[in-house]
C-alpha cells in the first residue's frame, strides 16, 4: 500500500458507522480500486451519509426533535413580544458584526491577491519627523542596486491619461511603472505579455497594459486589441497586455491603465531630489522585514553620505504593502471593530436576560411537565430546540441586516479604499458569528438553571412566586451591569467623535466654501501642445462661465484645498539661504488665475492681490504667500518685497507682493498651513488638468449643467470630471471621521436601548415577583416613598455600578480612538460626564414604570394570591 | 416504475453477470453513463433495491487485493427482472412515434 497511514482514518470511520458487512464490502472495493486522497474522503463521507447504521435511539431522537420543534414554534408564536425582541436583538448583533467583518476582512486582514503578497514591500524615504516621502528615480536605482534582500524592485508614478478612443473622451486612473512592476507585485497579464526591460528606456515606444474592466468596457473584450494602438491624450500607444479579471492594483486603487516609465538617470526629472515616484520591492524568500529594513538603512546612509546636498531624510523605510495601503483607514475600521464587539457583548447579555426572564415565568410549566414524567434531559432538549429556533430566526434576520448594511457601508467608505471591489457579504463569517452568538446566549441563559430543576417541583406547583433564586438574580444583575458598562463605553466613543467632527467643521478653513462649484477641466491632445494654447483655453473657459447668469466669479487653480492632492514645493528665501535641505520649508503650490483668490474669498492680510496685468506678465515674477509661510521665513518682519524661489536652485526668484490668510490644504486637522500662489503663466510649465472654481449666486450644484454646456461648446473633446460643490469637498475630507461617527452613534443608540430595556425587564419582573412582599410592606405601613426607594434603589444601584465599571472601560476604549479625535482629548471630562448623565437618566426613567406599578399594589392583594 | 438510478444499477448488475460486486458494477456504470458516481451511492441504491426484493446479495470471498475484505455480490431476482422489463416497456411505449432513439426494434 502506498499510503498506509492516512487512509486508515476514513476506513475507521466506515467501520465505525456502517453495518459490518457493508463496511467490509465498501472498504474492500476502495482498497481494490486503490482510491486515495480527496476522492477517498469523498467516497467515505458519501458512504457514511447514505449507509450509516441508524440505531433505534437515533430514530427516536429525530422524532422527538420534530415534536420539540413543533412545540417551540407554538410557544414562540404565543409569546410574540419575547420572540420579536430576541430575533431583533440577534439580528442586529449578527448582522452588524457580519457586515463590519465583511468589509474589514478583505481590506485589512485577507492577504492581497498577489503571489506571496507578504513579501511585497513599499519603500519610502523617511523624514526626520518619521513621515514617509516619495523617492527620486536615481535613489530608487541606487536602493535597488545596493540592497541584497530584494528579489526585484520597481518604481511607479501617478498617471491620469485621457483615452480618446471613439467620441467620448475619458479620464483614466493609471500608473507609469518600471518594466518589472507586475513581476514585483506578483501578477501577470492574462492576455498578451508583460512589459519588457528594453521598453523601459527613454525614447522607446510607449506601450501600455490595460485592465480587464477597461478592455471589456471600451474594447468589447476583443482579443485583437493586443498590438493595436490606442489614442492616449493624442499620442498613439500600442496595447501589449490585458490584466486578469478582478486584478486590483492596491498601490493606485481603480487603476485601469499602466504605461512603461521609461526614465534614465540622466533625465532632469530623475534626480535624487525629484521625489515624485513611489517604490515597491519584493523580498527574497525567507528574508525577514527587519533584515531588509536594517540593510536599507545602511544603504540609505551610504548614499546620503555620498550626496549630502540631496538628502534631508535621515533614513529609508521598508513596510509591507498591505499595511501601507490600509494605514490611513486602519484607525476607523479598528474603532468600528471595537464598537461592533461591544454591541455583540451587549446583545448577548440582553438575549441571556430575555431568556432568564422567560424561564422564571415558565417555572410552573416545567414543574408540571416534570411532575407528568418529563426527564431533565428531555426538558433541556426542549430548551435547546427553542434556543436553536430563535437562533435560526435571528440568523436569518442577521442575514437581512448584513445584506442591507453592506452596500450602505460601502457607499460611506472612501472610493479610493483599496480592495473595495472585493467586499461582499461573507456568508461563512455570518454563519460563524451566528453560531457564536447563539451558543454563548444559550450558555449564559441556561447554565444558571442547572441543578435546580427537579428539586423545585413542589415550589413550582404551589405557584408561589418565590422562585427568583439568588443565583439567577445575581446573573441577571451582572448582565445589567455589563450592559450599562458597555453602553457607556459606546456612548462616550460616539460623544468624542461627535465633538471632534463639530470642532473640525468649526475650523476656519481660510476660504468660503458656500455657493462654490468646483470641477476639473482638461486640455489634452495635439491642440494643446503649447503652454499658450492651454492658457488660451483656460481664458476662454473662464470667460464663457463668467458670462453665465447666476455666476459671480470664476477662477482656475491647479489643485483644490482639502481636495486630497499633495503638491508640495521647497521654498528658498533669497536673503536667508538654508544649507540644510531638511530645514527648507515646503509650501502647497497653487498655480492660479488672478481671480482665484477673490472667487475663493481668501483674504489678503498684507500687500495686494495679483493685477490682471501681472497675470499675463512673464518677465516680472511675482508671488503671494500664506501668513504661515511668511512667519516661518521672516518671523516678526514683513514679507512684502522679499524674494523666494520654489523647486530648486535652477528656478527664478519671485517678489512677494502680498500675504494671504492661511488655507487648510491637507485636511481641516492639518498643521501645515504654508502655501504660495503663482499666476499660471508665470509657472514654468502648464498643467493639462486644472480645477475651475465658480462662485454662484444660488445653489452651486444647480449650475453644474449650464457650466458643463458652456465648456463643452469651447471644446467638446475634453472630459469634465469631479463636479462637486465645495461644501461637499470639505465634507468628504472629514469622511473617515464621519463614517466612524455615524456607525458609533448607531451602535451607541442600539446599546443604550438594549441596556435600558434590560434594566426595565429586570425591575418589572422583580416587581411582579415581589407583589406579595410589596403589598405586605404597604399593609405594615411603608410609605409610597419607601416603596419607590425600594424599587428605584435597586435599579439605580445596578446602573451606578455599571456606569462606574463603564467609565474605566471608556478610558481604555477611547485610547484606540485617539487617531480619529480632533480638538478633544480621549478622556474629555465633558463627554464623560454628559454620557454618564444621559445613561443614568435613561436608566432611572426605565425604573420609574415598574416603581409606579409597585405603588399601585393593593395591600389586600398580598393576601389574596394562591 | 423504477427510478433512473435503480434502472441503471439493475442493468449494470445484469451486464456484469456472475459475481457482480461493487467494483465491476461501479465501473460498468461509470464507463457507460460517464457519470462520476460514488460507491456509496451505488451501494445505497442496491440496498434500496434489496429492500424492494429486486436484488439479493450474498457474501463473496475475501481476496488479497482487497486487504482481506469480503465482497458483497448482487444478483437480480425474478421480481427485479420483471420490474425492469415493465419499466423499459413503458418507456418504449411512451416513445412510440417520437424520434428519441427509443423506437421498438
Amino acid at each position: 500500500m502506498s499510503a498506509p497511514v492516512l487512509p486508515s482514518l476514513p476506513f475507521r470511520l466506515l467501520e465505525r458507522f456502517l453495518p459490518s458487512s457493508t463496511a467490509d464490502a465498501v472498504i474492500g472495493d476502495l482498497i481494490e480500486r486503490q482510491v486515495t486522497g480527496v476522492r477517498l474522503w469523498r467516497e467515505t463521507l458519501v458512504a457514511v451519509w447514505h449507509l450509516r447504521d441508524r440505531t433505534p435511539h437515533e430514530v427516536e431522537l429525530m422524532s422527538s426533535f420534530l415534536s420539540d420543534l413543533r412545540l417551540a414554534v407554538r410557544l414562540l408564536v404565543r409569546a410574540p413580544t419575547f420572540t420579536a425582541a430576541a430575533v431583533l436583538t440577534l439580528g442586529i448583533a449578527i448582522g452588524a458584526t457580519a457586515a463590519i467583518f465583511s468589509v474589514a476582512n478583505p481590506v485589512l486582514i485577507r492577504p492581497l491577491p498577489y503571489r506571496h503578497a507578504d513579501r511585497v514591500m513599499v519603500v519610502w524615504e523617511k523624514e526626520r519627523d518619521g513621515s514617509r516621502s516619495t523617492v527620486g528615480f536615481t535613489t530608487i536605482r541606487d536602493y535597488t542596486d545596493r540592497a541584497t534582500t530584494f528579489e526585484s524592485a520597481a518604481a511607479l508614478g501617478d498617471w491620469q491619461p485621457t483615452l480618446s478612443e471613439g467620441n467620448e473622451p475619458e479620464r483614466l486612473q493609471g500608473l507609469r511603472v518600471s518594466s518589472n512592476y507586475f513581476h514585483t507585485l506578483g501578477v501577470q497579464p492574462a492576455l498578451g505579455r508583460d512589459f519588457r526591460a528594453d521598453e523601459d528606456v527613454p525614447g522607446a515606444q510607449r506601450v501600455v497594459i490595460i485592465s480587464h474592466a477597461l478592455w471589456q468596457r471600451r474594447f468589447g473584450g476583443d482579443p485583437s486589441v493586443i498590438g493595436r494602438s490606442v489614442s492616449i491624450g493624442g499620442t498613439m500607444m500600442p496595447v501589449v497586455g490585458v490584466m486578469p479579471e478582478g486584478f486590483d492594483d492596491v498601490t493606485a486603487p481603480g487603476s485601469q491603465i499602466w504605461r512603461i516609465l521609461g526614465y534614465a538617470v540622466t533625465d532632469p526629472y530623475a534626480c535624487r531630489t525629484c521625489r515624485h515616484l513611489r517604490m515597491i520591492a519584493r523580498l527574497k524568500p525567507g528574508v525577514a522585514l527587519e533584515r531588509a529594513q536594517s540593510e536599507l538603512t545602511k544603504v540609505h546612509k551610504a548614499i546620503a553620505a555620498e550626496h549630502p546636498e540631496d538628502y534631508g531624510s535621515p533614513d529609508a523605510l521598508v513596510a509591507p504593502l498591505q499595511s501601507e495601503v490600509t494605514r490611513q483607514y486602519r484607525p476607523a475600521l479598528l474603532a468600528l471593530g471595537a464598537a461592533v464587539g461591544l454591541m455583540l457583548v451587549i446583545a448577548i447579555a440582553n438575549m441571556a436576560n430575555l431568556q432568564l426572564a422567560r424561564l422564571v415565568r415558565r417555572e410552573e410549566e416545567f414543574a408540571i411537565r416534570t411532575a407528568l414524567g418529563a426527564t431533565t434531559p428531555r426538558l433541556t432538549r426542549q430548551l435547546l430546540t427553542e434556543a436553536l429556533l430563535i437562533g435560526a430566526l435571528g440568523g436569518v434576520a442577521g442575514l437581512v441586516v448584513a445584506w442591507l448594511a453592506i452596500p450602505a457601508l460601502v457607499r460611506q467608505l472612501p472610493p479610493l479604499l483599496p480592495r473595495l471591489g472585493a467586499i461582499h457579504l461573507d456568508v461563512a463569517a455570518l454563519a460563524v458569528i451566528a453560531a457564536i452568538v447563539v451558543v454563548s446566549t444559550m450558555v449564559v441563559g441556561l447554565v444558571p438553571r442547572r441543578g435546580r430543576r427537579v428539586s423545585n417541583i413542589a415550589d413550582g406547583l404551589r405557584g408561589g412566586r418565590r422562585l427568583t433564586g439568588t443565583r439567577q438574580s445575581a446573573v441577571r444583575a451582572g448582565l445589567i451591569v455589563a450592559e450599562m458598562a458597555f453602553a457607556l463605553m459606546l456612548l462616550v466613543g460616539a460623544g468624542l467623535l461627535a465633538r471632534s467632527v463639530i470642532r473640525l467643521l468649526d475650523v476656519d478653513k481660510g476660504f468660503d466654501a458656500s455657493n462654490l462649484l468646483t470641477l476639473e477641466i482638461n486640455s489634452v491632445g495635439p491642440r494643446y501642445e503649447t503652454d499658450q494654447a492651454v492658457f488660451a483655453y483656460h481664458d476662454k473657459v473662464r470667460d464663457a462661465v463668467r458670462a453665465l447668469p447666476g455666476v459671480v466669479s470664476v477662477g482656475v487653480v491647479n489643485q483644490l484645498p482639502l481636495g486630497g492632492n499633495i503638491d508640495l514645493y521647497g521654498v528658498g528665501a533669497q536673503d536667508k539661504p538654508e544649507p540644510d535641505p531638511a530645514k527648507v520649508p515646503s509650501g502647497d503650490r497653487y498655480v492660479v488665475s488672478a481671480d482665484y483668490l477673490s472667487t475663493m474669498r481668501i483674504p489678503i492680510v498684507e500687500g495686494r492681490p495679483f493685477t490682471p496685468a501681472e497675470e499675463r506678465d512673464t518677465v516680472n515674477m511675482v508671488v503671494l504667500v500664506s501668513q504661515a509661510l511668511a512667519t516661518r521665513l521672516w518671523p516678526g518682519e514683513s514679507a512684502i518685497g522679499k524674494r523666494i524661489r520654489m523647486g530648486g536652485p535652477e528656478r527664478p526668484f519671485r517678489a512677494i507682493i502680498g500675504v494671504t490668510g492661511n488655507v487648510h490644504h491637507q485636511g481641516l486637522d492639518a498643521t501645515q498651513l504654508m502655501s504660495f500662489y503663482v499666476p499660471e503663466r508665470q509657472w514654468f510649465s502648464s498643467d493639462n488638468q486644472e480645477m475651475l472654481v465658480v462662485r454662484t449666486r444660488g445653489n452651486p450644484t444647480a449650475m453644474a449643467g449650464a457650466v458643463r454646456r458652456a465648456i463643452r461648446q469651447i471644446d467638446p473633446a475634453q472630459p469634465i470630471v469631479k463636479v462637486a460643490a465645495m461644501d461637499d469637498v470639505v465634507a468628504a475630507s472629514t469622511g473617515q471621521r464621519r463614517l466612524a461617527l455615524t456607525l458609533f452613534t448607531c451602535f451607541a443608540l442600539a446599546a443604550v436601548l438594549l441596556a435600558v430595556a434590560g434594566i426595565y425587564g429586570v425591575l418589572a419582573g422583580n416587581v411582579a415577583e415581589r407583589t406579595r412582599e410589596i403589598g405586605l410592606r404597604a399593609a405594615l405601613g411603608a410609605t409610597p416613598r419607601n416603596i419607590l426607594q425600594l424599587v428605584v434603589g435597586q435599579g439605580a444601584r445596578l446602573a451606578v455600578v455599571g456606569l462606574s465599571v463603564g467609565l474605566f472601560g471608556a478610558f481604555a476604549l477611547t485610547r484606540s480612538l485617539r487617531a480619529l479625535l480632533f480638538g478633544v482629548g480621549p478622556n474629555d471630562p465633558v463627554t464623560m460626564v454628559m454620557a454618564t448623565a444621559v445613561l443614568l437618566a435613561a436608566a432611572l426613567a426605565a425604573c420609574l414604570v415598574p416603581a409606579v406599578r409597585a405603588l399601585r399594589v393593593d395591600p389586600s392583594q398580598a393576601f389574596r394570591v394562591d | 416504475m423504477l427510478g433512473e438510478l435503480e434502472q441503471i444499477v439493475l442493468l449494470a448488475v445484469l451486464r456484469v453477470g456472475d459475481a457482480a460486486y461493487g467494483v465491476p458494477v461501479h465501473e460498468e456504470i461509470v464507463r457507460l453513463t460517464r457519470r462520476d458516481l460514488t460507491l456509496g451511492t451505488v451501494y445505497k441504491t442496491l440496498s434500496r433495491l434489496e429492500a424492494k426484493g429486486f436484488v439479493r446479495s450474498y457474501e463473496g470471498d475475501p481476496t488479497p487485493q482487497r486487504g482481506g475484505r469480503r465482497t458483497r455480490c448482487f444478483a437480480v431476482t425474478t421480481a427485479g427482472r420483471k420490474s425492469l422489463e415493465s419499466t423499459l416497456a413503458t418507456l418504449r411505449r411512451m416513445a412510440v412515434g417520437l424520434d428519441v432513439g427509443l423506437e421498438p426494434t
